[in-house]
């Protein structure tokens, strides 16, 4: 019989971190309790980032994720790293203040809804786009800016959102583009990039 | 014409034009078209049929008329057109 891994009432990032120490721990089949749907996105993107399978059931407001190790797919062991760094793997922009540069505000604001105007409309665009700290108030806040996110995500382009951040701005509910993220994906997608641009 | 594009003479300029259009009618902020101009600038971007009302806010800002210019831009890439308007 698979372990219970019991992670209700837990916050971010607890949920992720107690899969992943099964993972870790080399269990093929183990299944995690938990009772919000931002844990259940986080924990979906584990599985398929670790090579799982997980379905999802609901039950008087609790989530029930059933782990299943895919076989066509190996699992990275704790020594190992999760992805090598390699040329071809695009690049990721990682943007941490809602304006760019220092000085005037109102000057890094155009500055930034004019990257990303230009952005949008690249030949060449980045393999994901990753929102931390002020940086979270341009997909949950900025019209502009959002518009041009949801072009890039019509694009293929990923847009990971910290959660945490949203929560401190107490901005969640105006997210307009990309998806509720964590630490974890984050820093995945850094480590599999072959560069990252940092705003 | 896609759109109506408003150039100005400084990025201050640009910033007061926003102030005076914010609350009326929709913009977006743009780099200016390397087709208009080659140093870099702020931009503003009107739906076509939003060029006049743009226009008789800015005349009524602080900014003088010699200060920002409207242009009608149609297509993209090596078939952009910007033709100036109001001239």
């Amino acid at each position: 019989m698979s372990r219970i891994i019991d992670a209700k009432g837990k916050a971010c990032p607890m949920p992720v971190l107690m899969a992943k120490e099964a993972i870790s721990a080399g269990e093929s089949q183990f299944t995690v309790l938990v009772d919000n749907t931002t844990a259940v996105g986080n924990l979906q993107r584990l599985a398929a980032n670790q090579g799982f399978d997980a379905s999802v059931e609901e039950k008087d407001g609790a989530y029930c994720l059933s782990f299943l190790k895919n076989g066509s797919l190996p699992v990275a062991s704790a020594e190992e790293p999760v992805c090598a760094p390699a040329p071809s793997a695009g690049y990721a922009i990682f943007v941490g203040r809602d304006i760019i540069g220092d000085g005037d505000r109102e000057l890094g604001t155009n500055l930034m809804r004019m990257f990303f105007y230009t952005l949008a409309q690249s030949d060449d665009l980045p393999r994901s786009i990753l929102f931390m700290n002020a940086g979270v108030k341009l997909p949950a806040g900025d019209e502009q800016v959002a518009q041009h996110l949801q072009t890039l995500l019509d694009r293929g382009v990923e847009v990971l959102v910290c959660g945490t951040c949203l929560n401190f701005y107490g901005i969640a509910d105006q997210l307009a583009a990309g998806t509720v993220s964590n630490m974890y994906d984050i820093l995945t997608r850094m480590q599999e990039a072959g560069k990252v641009i940092s705003l | 014409m896609d759109y109506c594009l408003i150039t100005f003479s400084s990025s201050s300029g640009a910033i007061q034009a926003q102030r005076a259009l914010k609350g009326h009618l929709s913009f977006q902020t743009m780099p200016v078209l390397r087709e208009i101009s080659a140093s870099c600038g702020i931009a503003v971007r009107l739906a076509p049929d939003a060029a006049d009302e743009a226009r008789s806010l800015l005349s009524h800002s602080e900014l003088r008329a010699d200060e920002y210019a409207f242009y009608g831009i149609s297509g993209h890439g090596p078939t952009l057109t910007a033709q100036p308007l109001f001239g």
